[in-house]
């Protein structure tokens, strides 16, 4: 006999948001990534699991390279170590020719052990030790200049060197699509930057060759590019005349906009997310219209990430359980656009009628708990990840919360996601969580997952096994008068003479 | 006030194929799993609860146990209701 597969039986009330079971739509089923099953991952790696597509990685950093190599000629793309920076991933950058972007003495080493000569890494960051600059000058990278510490700390190291450093100087620039981030660099709107350049061509022997001007991360306007290039440009030439620097290079940053959706973001991201064409002509005409005529164009340096990578990965997890979540009687959702009055239940009940008692009062709305947590899915703080299931199941959705599996209340991975009803066991995907979830997640609680890349050949690679326990307590160190255990029950079963 | 006359009998509720649920004594609709359907059609039909345990057990791919453990868990809900 053919057996169907179990759903619990269960039941909710029907309020304004589920009167319709047709209004979420459908949720496509991802049973595979890059053409391997789904299950096949599970089997072989357990879950749960980041998969990795080599094939979307290489996609993405040859379709950016084609849309600026098409309307400028001098264009380097460096890998921005931070977004992502498992070898295997960035060793997928390189061999596409991109360079090293690092903003620490840690990626610096990583850039290193990568194969990537120093000359060929941008070396960023609002602090970098003084042994990671003497590193980097020795080797002659590119160092873009934060502050006037970092100034003062290379002039004195060119006057211990007796030699000239090539820097860039990083500026922030107001675009008037965001708060500035004036963390970073020096004023290119109100003189600072151009002051700084002067003063560092006259007082020490640091040459100020390139202008580096990152304007913010996740830009859904390209026009903020177009903005800050003619800044860029203007400052350029504004120190050229000035005798502060002869710039050969503008790096615009990076802060391109993946496929992610933002929490309350409106639109869909395929319709929000500008293509990367969008920023290239916003960031290439911007050089070629202020540029004077007669003087080579400068080398554009792109450090994009994000947009880059995030694609690419996928995290694979598993229901570990299901429950029905008891929603406040107003309906919230509404509420916030000033329309959750009281539900049909409480107005029946000030007629006198409506037997309605209990739990089923208000609205339940299914409720998925997952064997992955928000610290290996930092991301989530700032975006919602799609989440497909990854067989077959019953039709219909309904809205879900979807929970991970820390001890801890905040542990929420989607308020509410377009789920049909899952059981334990099943396998879902979430996409896209390939940008910063690798570098900023934490161990906490539970060992975090393996890591696999398929390569377009649908090899399946390890690129970072699942954590042991020396992982995590190896730095760890115990005094000597606590190295001997003593067993709790036998100090508990002891008496005193 | 409620009073008894007001409690809705589970024949009294209509129910469609796509487990959509009416009450016709407080005006209230509800959605049930296919399972949840199932269970009521069932229980409609004055099936006991081993009997609708062994239905669900013969036609999904599911220990006993698991069903036992869910069945209960929607009884209650049921009566929560008033409708057992």
């Amino acid at each position: 006999m053919n057996l169907q597969p179990y759903i619990a039986p269960t039941i909710r009330r029907v309020c304004q948001t589920t009167a319709n079971p047709q209004r979420l739509g459908r949720v496509p089923v991802m049973d595979a990534i890059d053409g391997v099953p789904v299950s096949r991952l599970i089997e072989t790696h357990g879950s749960p699991l980041f998969v990795f597509s080599e094939a979307n990685l290489r996609e993405k950093i040859r379709g950016v390279r084609q849309a600026f190599e098409s309307v400028y000629p001098n264009v380097t793309f460096a890998w921005s170590y931070k977004t992502n920076y498992l070898n295997a991933i960035c060793r997928v950058f390189h061999q596409e020719g991109s360079i090293a972007e690092v903003v620490s003495g840690f990626e610096y080493e990583k850039a290193r052990h990568n194969g990537i000569p120093g000359n060929q890494i941008i070396f960023n960051g609002p602090w970098k030790s003084v042994e990671s600059l003497r590193r980097a000058v020795s080797e002659g990278a590119m160092i873009q200049v934060d502050n006037r510490d970092e100034i003062v700390a290379l002039a004195r190291l060119a006057e211990e060197l007796q030699t000239s450093i090539a820097v860039g100087i990083r500026v922030h620039v107001d675009t008037g699509t965001h708060a500035v981030w004036s963390k970073f660099g020096f004023s290119a709107d109100d003189g600072e930057a151009l002051r700084m350049m002067t003063w560092t061509r006259e007082n020490t022997r640091l040459r100020i060759r390139g202008i580096h001007c990152h304007v913010g991360t996740f830009m859904l306007d390209a026009g903020a590019y177009a903005t800050a290039t003619k800044a860029v440009v203007g400052l350029a030439i504004a120190a050229q005349e000035a005798g502060g620097a002869l710039v050969e290079y503008l790096n615009l940053g990076g802060g391109f906009a993946s496929h992610a959706r933002l929490h309350g973001q409106y639109l869909p991201p395929e319709q929000a997310t500008p293509g990367f064409d969008d920023y290239a002509s916003a960031i290439c005409s911007s050089i070629k219209q202020g540029w004077p005529e007669g003087c080579p164009l400068p080398k554009l340096y792109l450090e994009t990430g994000r947009a880059l990578v995030d694609e690419a990965g996928y995290l694979i997890s598993s229901v570990v359980a299901v429950k029905q979540r008891r929603m406040p009687d107003a309906n919230g959702a509404l509420a916030a656009y000033g329309k959750g009055g009281p539900t049909v239940a409480s107005a029946v009940r000030a007629y006198g009628k409506g037997g309605v008692a209990n739990g089923l009062g208000s609205t339940r709305r299914n409720a998925v708990v997952l064997d992955a947590g928000i610290n290996i899915l930092y991301t989530t703080a700032w975006y919602q990840p799609s989440i497909y299931p990854a067989t077959q199941t019953a039709p219909g959705m309904q809205p879900t919360t979807v929970y991970g599996c820390l001890c801890m209340n905040i542990d929420v991975i989607r308020e509410e996601a377009a789920l049909p009803d899952l059981k334990a066991g099943d396998a879902v995907v979430m996409h896209p969580v390939g940008a910063y979830n690798m570098t900023q997640s934490m161990q906490f609680i539970a060992y975090r997952p393996a890591v696999v890349m398929i390569d377009p050949g649908r090899r399946v690679h390890l690129i970072r096994r699942r954590e042991v326990l020396e992982d995590v307590q190896g730095p760890e160190l115990v005094p000597g008068h606590l190295a001997e255990t003593e067993q709790p029950t036998a100090a508990i079963g002891r008496h005193e003479p | 006030m409620t009073g008894e006359t007001d409690l809705t009998r589970l024949e009294d509720l209509m129910l469609n194929e796509r487990g959509f649920v009416f009450d016709p004594n407080t005006g209230e609709s509800y959605q049930v799993s296919g399972t949840g359907l199932l269970c009521l059609r069932a229980l409609q039909r004055g099936a006991s609860i081993d009997e609708v345990v062994a239905q669900l057990v013969t036609s999904h791919d599911v220990e006993r146990i698991t069903v036992r453990c869910d069945v209960d868990a929607f009884l209650w809900d049921l009566k929560q209701l008033g409708w057992l």
